[in-house]
């Protein structure tokens, strides 16, 4: 097989020290409800042409979790072949409507989710931040889902609050703000992904930006391992509060009794190795009882609404993993499901309804928990 | 078989707020999104899915600014073969019939079998390019076309009508057919596709390249003038629904309700 830069996959992604393990199927949190299979696909890349890939619609089921890449234990990148398929399928046109819409609108419009580009800022009419123009310590850099996504835009008037409860200058780019890219390059897009890089890149340096804090560890993931040409340093909101709390200028003052328990967004997680600070801010909320999945931190079970899945619908069966996320939150006696991440609040917030649990737990981003302990 | 088709680069106006300029005569176009014209991204696929059918060659035709050129490139990447641009300071204030004379004149001396184009554009919404193109021409045409079958100089036409109904007419080739939307699924192209796409031919022609006389365009040559665009006032029946998304849905069935319009 090659990519659509013509290298051979095997080379690109040094498929020959593939052991055939199986371990990264085994570790996949679709394989088991999908045809989605990393294994099978390394080996296919080996074997044959791209002809093979053409009609596998069930390769944009991966949610790029990356889960295979963790446990490989030739250091391999199964999630990568995957997004390598995909780029196939994109220069093939052998795309499902509802990608090719999302990919079409982050052409035109800067996001995925077919909004004018001029609504952007609407969420922030009221709260009178200050514009990168004017100049901050920080570029809050919002993110398509919290700026559009009724629900989600509460995570970025949240997270607003608590910024300004802990003294951070900060400044955002209101109608300028476009994807930054992270679920277009792993939709595919390579060209794509490509120009949104360029076009922020050069946005971040005409204002001076050194530092980005984002809403979205999707965000995180892409300005901090992927973007070339990028000197500002980068930061998921989590770090940056976390190191607020340390340093006393973030209080946690008023009570919330309540049963916490955490999701860890894979590209916080698992991806990026951020599992502290979330815990340390929940936990800090006085009259919070933090608890635990059994699968935790590194062994986490994704929300199924990366790698383009809010986008795609999954050829998947059978009961989504948000939802077995939520009866499993819900035995261990959780009050509050805990995100950190606006897939995962979308994502849950469907699997709460779909189960039956409406009223009895909630789901709740991280900011806004804070929010109710500063105020 | 010969195709054209011809395609216009229109601002997306279904969510942005439109605001009108000082003159009246036309609108703001920062912070607008701009694009291929929906009804033409039919089209185009229409034109191209002739061409891998039965063979020959599509020209888009656009006429616009520098930056119209993002949507010929489109067509391009598509499968387009070339494309053409006509841009004129004099094109200023040209209504459907002076657009159509710009078309007429390029594509008069060229080799056709199907003219495509929208059956509309979502700016102005004249839906009248097509018809007088054709009438310019001295070609027949359809319009609201939502299925093309060639057969030997003719094709069989599907036309939509109000109500559901559909017409069926055998239409003589040459022809400009008016395309509407949904008669097929257009084609997602790569950025890398467009990149590749960019050593096609584009040409971009002047009114004296195509033996037309400034006279003949802008407002002198159209038939409509444009006096006035404003925005609707809001009426009074209009009732805007504020809250939440479950409390407006909430309100909207209360509403949908006690007028009886939902069946029991």
């Amino acid at each position: 097989m090659e990519t659509i830069d013509g290298e051979s996959f095997g080379e690109k992604y040094d498929l020959f020290v593939c052991l055939q393990c199986g371990k990264c199927t085994g570790s996949c949190p679709l394989s088991m409800r999908s045809q989605l299979s990393p294994r099978k696909h390394v080996r296919e890349a080996l074997l044959f042409d791209n002809e093979v890939v053409l009609d596998k619609e069930f390769l944009w089921d991966c949610t790029t979790c990356a889960t295979c890449r963790l446990r490989c234990p030739r250091d391999l990148q199964p999630v990568e072949v995957i997004i390598g398929m995909r780029s196939i399928l994109i220069e093939e046109a052998k795309v499902p409507a509802t990608v090719q819409e999302a990919l079409e609108s982050t052409f035109k419009n800067g996001n995925p989710w077919g909004r004018a580009p001029s609504k952007r800022d609407e969420w922030a009419a009221e709260l009178s931040l200050k514009s990168a123009s004017e100049g901050a310590e920080y570029l809050y850099y919002v993110g398509c889902t919290p700026a559009y996504d009724p629900r989600v835009q509460n995570v970025a008037k949240s997270l607003v609050r608590v910024f300004k409860a802990a003294g951070v200058d900060f400044a955002i780019l209101g109608n300028e703000e476009k994807c930054c890219g992270n679920e277009i390059r792993r939709m595919g897009e390579v060209g794509l992904f490509e120009m949104l890089m360029e076009d922020n890149v050069e946005i971040f340096e005409n204002y001076g930006v050194e530092r980005i804090v984002t809403s979205s560890p999707h965000c995180y993931n892409v300005f901090k391992n992927e973007y070339e040409g990028l000197k500002a340093e980068v930061f998921h909101y989590t770090q940056l509060l976390c190191e607020k709390l340390d340093n006393g200028l973030l209080k946690l003052t008023k009570e919330l009794k309540k049963k916490v328990i955490y999701q860890d967004p894979c590209f916080l997680g698992k991806q990026n190795k951020i599992f502290e600070e979330p815990r340390k801010l929940i936990s800090s909320i006085p009259g919070v009882e933090l608890l635990e999945y059994d699968r935790e931190k590194e062994r986490s079970v994704c929300c199924e609404g990366g790698g383009g899945r809010m986008w795609a619908e999954a050829t998947a069966t059978g009961e989504r993993t948000a939802e077995t996320r939520v009866k499993e939150a819900v035995a261990l006696g959780a009050e509050i499901i805990a995100v950190a991440c606006p897939f995962c609040m979308l994502t849950f917030e469907d699997a709460v309804k779909m189960t039956g649990y409406e009223g009895k737990i909630e789901v709740k981003d991280i900011s806004e928990l804070l929010v109710e302990a500063i105020e | 078989m010969k195709i054209v088709v011809c395609v216009k680069h229109v601002p997306d106006t279904a969510e942005a707020d439109v605001v009108i300029t000082p003159d009246k005569k036309g609108i703001k176009k920062e912070g607008l999104a701009f694009g291929i014209n929906e009804w033409d991204e039919y089209a185009v696929e229409e034109a191209i899915l002739m061409k891998e059918k039965y063979g020959g060659e599509v020209v888009a035709i656009t006429i616009g600014g520098k930056e119209s050129e993002d949507t010929l490139r489109r067509c391009l990447a598509k499968g387009a073969d070339r494309a053409i641009r006509i841009e004129d300071p004099a094109l200023e204030g040209s209504d459907a019939y002076a657009l159509a004379k710009v078309l007429c004149a390029v594509i008069k001396g060229m080799e056709y079998d199907i003219i495509f184009t929208g059956a509309q554009a979502g700016d102005d919404g004249f839906g009248q390019v097509g018809q007088t193109l054709a009438e310019l021409l001295g070609i027949p045409h359809a319009a609201l076309v939502t299925k093309v079958e060639p057969q030997d100089g003719k094709a069989k036409v599907h036309r939509e009508l109000e109500g559901g109904l559909e017409e069926v007419l055998e239409i003589q080739l040459p022809a400009v057919l008016a395309v509407q939307t949904g008669i097929n699924e257009p084609r997602y192209v790569s950025i890398m596709g467009i990149r590749k796409a960019k050593k096609k031919e584009l040409k971009v022609l002047s009114l004296s390249d195509i033996g037309l006389s400034p006279d003949e365009v802008g407002e002198k040559g159209s038939l409509l003038t444009l006096e006035e665009l404003y925005i609707p006032p809001v009426e009074k029946m209009a009732e805007i629904l504020t809250g939440a998304p479950d409390e407006t849905a909430t309100k909207l069935a209360g509403i949908l309700d006690e007028r009886g319009l939902i069946p029991k």
